[in-house]
């Protein structure tokens, strides 16, 4: 216990450490008071043209569509249509029809709105007299900024795991291992202290965004809770093995971006593109990925899912406990040999 | 001062070395290249609505070859619950009536009249082209951008930062305190190093992942922007070395960078959605640089003078800080 006191105290000396641990709160609180950023235009069209061009009843149309642009100049215009970040698309008056102009990079469904514009101009009277069943769409997510705080909840998780890392990979470099080594104390021991920080600051962390990000009920906060706690648990065993397994400081900034990448990466990839079936369960093996699939699962109020997702998050810190005791009992083997 | 400055040179050549920092840029060149190729290119296609038409009577006789026939109103249920983008037209009852799963208010208004346009498609003029890249290209050029954006402000910055630590660590400044060199070369080298790193990363990268005529084109340009980066960066990375206790609160430097800076530069420069405050955001606009240079389009001469008196600030800053820490140490 005296030995996990020190640890304690040394992580609480050094600010910068603490700052870590803050910075996923701090972009919380951000997100939280930013106000949403409007991310549902990505997928809307955008219209440029000239001004005094269009008639305005031809303007209020195309505004049924997307938004509309105008430019005093024709060079402004072709600008805004070459700009590679946006995909306008330019309309002038052509008779009584319509010409469009695009950058011809954009993508196909775009290319595709462009080419069929003026013959929806056309048929617009006919258009509007037909009947449209708008259906609710099912499990699909509401907007994308409800990916960015679970997102941000899991950096603010598996914060633990970089922070050990660190911290027993620069007791390696300032040669503190070997004086372990010697040290009268039991591998248990070693592992529990050096887990118990980085899940105890990573669950802080997290629970502390929970709060902000999330309006739960009771019981549905228990179940986060549970999320919280078994994912720092592992993030902070995954911690220990990249501090184990990398001799040097690069190599363990190397191997901590690669587990963030993945850690990050995939639960979002997966949650962007849908995935269902054996993708779905091969996924799970990133133990992220049962993290945010169940706060995703909870914001939904979809309990089942949640438990499930608890569930594989709990055999991940049995496999991962029990493979790092395995390791380290080998090799305190190998040495005693 | 050449050969000593070449001695530099070299000691800090075989430093990167034996910190495998070659090595890991070798490995994310890779990962970036498979990425690219086998990945994003796939994966960024959006091709136009699926229309599928459940007309049993065959009422529908001008319809495009864009629109697929389905055989009854389940079957039409079935691909519109796969296919939430697509859009059903039932004309079962005489009056054509469309059906489409919920999006966003302006997208579903264009997605029911296009599919309406397929059952009597009329030949209106092709749209007329401004541009001479071709989607792929573009997203070509794009990612590459972003990709090597990022290896030079985030990793780039780490494996340097990571290399001063172990430097400073091992007492290299403090020799450096009594060597009979001018201090500035200590710096001069570092950079330099750096640079032609970052610079054969960016060939590399470009001609890889753009295509060996396309990237050609544009490299001149790229490799100037990617200049004022890798110097930027690398200035801000000795900066933080010098500054810094320890390696471990360099790791907060980094997120930072990595959360605050990276991503809505990104969001602000790749997508329709504009901040209003980007233009504070010094690191939009050395992005802009490098995103212009892939797009063969202008850069104001503002922004190099500005980048230029950005560099020279930060080498004095780092200079003095330098110059601070070899008074501690002596």
């Amino acid at each position: 216990m005296r030995g996990l006191k020190y640890q304690i105290k040394s992580v609480l000396q050094d600010k910068f450490c603490l700052m870590t641990f803050l910075l996923p709160i701090l972009v919380a609180v951000a997100l939280n008071f930013m106000g949403s950023i409007d991310l549902s235009s990505l997928g809307e069209m955008h219209f440029g043209v000239l001004e005094s061009d269009l008639s305005p009843q031809t303007i209020t149309w195309l505004e049924r569509y997307g938004p509309v642009t105008a430019y005093g100049t024709q060079e402004e215009l072709t600008a805004a249509i070459w700009e590679p970040s946006t995909n306008v698309i330019g309309v002038r008056a052509d008779g009584d029809s319509l010409r469009t102009a695009i950058a011809g990079d954009e993508l196909d469904i775009f290319q595709q709105a462009a080419a069929t514009l003026p013959a929806l101009y056309e048929q617009r009277v006919e258009a509007e007299l037909v009947k449209v069943l708008t259906l609710e769409r099912p499990d699909i997510l509401e907007s994308f900024q409800d990916i960015f705080i679970p997102a941000v909840l899991i950096v603010a998780m598996f914060m633990g795991c970089t922070f050990n890392a660190m911290n027993i990979i620069s007791e390696k470099e300032d040669g503190v291992a070997f004086i372990n080594e010697i040290l009268p104390m039991t591998p248990s021991q070693y592992i529990f202290q050096k887990v118990v920080v980085g899940f105890l600051f990573g669950s802080l962390s997290s629970i502390v965004t929970a709060c902000i990000c999330f309006r739960l009920s009771w019981q549905n906060f228990g179940l986060l809770l549970a999320l919280i706690v078994l994912s720092s648990f592992v993030a902070a065993l995954i911690g220990l093995f990249i501090g184990k397994l990398s001799e040097g400081l690069m190599i363990g900034v190397v191997y901590i971006k690669i587990v963030m990448l993945l850690f990050l990466a995939v639960p979002i990839l997966c949650g962007l593109i849908g995935a269902s079936g054996p993708l779905a369960v091969i996924c799970n093996i990133v133990p992220s990925h049962p993290a945010f699939d169940g706060i995703m699962a909870l914001s939904a109020g979809n309990m089942g899912t949640a438990v499930k997702d608890v569930g594989i998050l709990a055999v991940h810190c049995i496999v991962w406990f029990a493979l790092y005791v395995l390791i380290s009992a080998n090799h305190k083997m190998q040495v005693t040999l | 001062m050449g050969k000593e400055f070449c001695a530099l040179f070299k000691k800090d050549c075989r430093m990167l070395v034996s910190g495998k920092f070659f090595l890991m840029a070798i490995g994310f060149l890779a990962l970036y290249t498979a990425y690219v190729n086998l990945g994003y290119i796939r994966f960024m296609q959006m091709p136009p609505y699926n229309v599928y038409l459940y007309d049993p009577a065959g009422t529908q006789t001008e319809k495009s070859p864009l629109v697929q026939i389905v055989s009854s109103v389940e079957d039409m249920d079935a691909a519109l619950l796969a296919d939430a983008n697509g859009v059903g037209l039932d004309a079962s009852s005489g009056d054509v009536r469309v059906v489409l799963y919920k999006g966003a208010e302006h997208v579903d208004r264009h997605r029911a009249d296009y599919a309406l346009s397929l059952l009597r498609p009329s030949v209106s003029p092709a749209p007329e082209v401004l541009g001479t890249n071709t989607p792929e290209q573009k997203a070509r050029k794009e990612i590459t951008c972003e990709l090597l954006f990022f290896e030079l402000a985030a990793v780039g910055f780490l494996g340097i930062a990571a290399v001063l630590f172990k430097e400073k660590g091992m007492g290299v400044i403090r020799v450096h305190a009594i060597l009979p060199v001018r201090k500035d070369l200590f710096l001069l080298s570092k950079l330099a190093v750096f640079l032609l790193s970052d610079l054969a990363f960016a060939v590399l990268l470009t001609l890889l992942n753009v295509g060996l005529a396309d990237g050609a084109a544009v490299l001149p340009a790229v490799l100037l922007q990617t200049a004022i980066l890798s110097l930027m960066m690398a200035l801000v990375g000795l900066l933080c070395a010098l500054l810094l206790k320890d390696f471990r609160q360099f790791t907060l430097a980094y997120l930072v960078i990595a959360i605050f800076a990276a991503t809505p530069v990104f969001l602000s420069a790749n997508t329709s959605i504009k901040f209003d405050w980007i233009g504070y955001h010094p690191f939009y606009h050395v992005y802009m640089g490098l995103k212009n240079a892939y797009f063969r389009m202008s850069v104001s001469p503002v922004y190099y003078i500005g980048a230029v008196c950005a560099i020279m600030l930060l080498f004095l800053v780092v200079r003095l800080a330098f110059h601070r820490e070899i008074g501690k140490e002596g």
